[in-house]
């Protein structure tokens, strides 16, 4: 059976809207970046000492709760650490030694810089995950493309 | 007298130790599997633990395999998910290994040093060891290290389409830099 012409045509432009569908998708997935987390809302909202013991307690527990989640934690800071051309900041439990730091994302390095050691802060950030070193003999929590809570 | 000697001289040598022993919480490691194709497989972590013991020359590094940062969301839970790093069930790297020829180095006098270091990177349970160059420069207090190698990802276990189509390097490089103190 042979396939008219005007057939043809339909299943051409059948083909070339999959084709922009699917470059459409591709482009999309190839260019998203995650968004700017001093825009976004936070899922919980801890104070940092409760938060470090929360994760003492139950590790397992605390790092399936704040999976993948924005957390805005509040406390005084313990340390500004140098991180190759950034800072990272860090809140401490002084009788444990554990301690929550924050990578932030490059829009926010400049406020992270204004940080010292003392400030009473709240930081927002994409949790990553709450484990013990070996190294330090601590609880480590670790927060990526972070910034200033206003 | 003797009990106030006995904690003067506990006290200096516990200080000595502690002074032996170079920490930071905020080493980098650059992840860098992108191709000619493909340049969204990097990665950033800015919060590594490394210690490097000036006394016996032994270094470690402990990262967060969920706290190394993509630009790309897609890319980033490839990256964590059952196939690749499988970060739920092995959440960290870690190395250990000595600094080679710790004698060339003069840990109290400034200045720049080039030496390897050998030691066995564990990533997802496999352990491999490796031989890297290192630069240790040495500036007052503070001990900055950096490196640079690749790892053949088929060595642990990780392997797909992605890497077989060359939208993925088979060896990335990993970059290491921490300023210790």
């Amino acid at each position: 059976m042979a396939i008219s012409k005007k057939t043809w045509r339909r299943l051409a432009f059948s083909g070339l809207l999959l084709a922009l569908a699917g470059g459409g998708v591709y482009w999309y997935v190839a260019t998203e970046k995650f968004s700017d987390t001093g825009k976004r809302k936070a899922h919980y909202n801890v104070q940092a000492q409760e938060f470090i013991r929360e994760f003492e307690r139950d590790n397992e527990s605390a790092n399936f709760k704040y999976a993948d989640k924005i957390v805005a934690v509040s406390g005084r800071i313990a340390e500004v650490e140098q991180a190759d051309t950034s800072v990272n900041v860090k809140f401490i439990d002084s009788a444990s030694g554990s301690y929550v730091i924050f990578a932030f994302q490059d829009q926010h390095i400049a406020e992270a810089r204004s940080l010292k050691e003392g400030d009473e802060v709240s930081i927002k950030g994409s949790f990553s995950s709450g484990l013990f070193s070996e190294i330090l003999g601590t609880t480590f929590i670790t927060f990526k493309r972070s910034a200033l809570n206003k | 007298m003797k009990r106030t000697f006995i904690l003067f001289v506990a006290l200096v040598f516990s200080a000595t130790l502690l002074a032996q022993k170079k920490t930071t919480t905020s080493a980098v490691i650059a992840f860098d599997a992108s191709t000619a194709i493909d340049e969204l497989p990097k990665a950033v972590n800015k919060t590594v633990i490394g210690a490097l013991d000036t006394k016996t020359g032994k270094v470690q590094f402990e990262a967060a395999v969920k706290n190394f940062a993509f630009t790309n969301p897609s890319i980033q839970n490839h990256f964590n998910s059952a196939k690749w790093m499988n970060s739920d069930e092995f959440p960290k790297f870690s190395f250990t290994g000595t600094i080679n020829e710790l004698k060339k180095i003069r840990f109290t006098k400034d200045g720049e040093y080039k030496t390897t270091v050998t030691g066995d990177l564990i990533i997802k349970d496999v352990t491999k060891p490796i031989t890297t160059p290192v630069t240790i420069t040495v500036n007052g207090n503070e001990i900055t290290t950096s490196a640079s190698f690749t790892i053949r990802l088929a060595d642990y276990g990780i392997t797909g389409v992605p890497i077989d189509a060359g939208k993925v390097a088979k060896e990335p490089t990993i970059s290491v830099s921490a300023s210790l103190k």
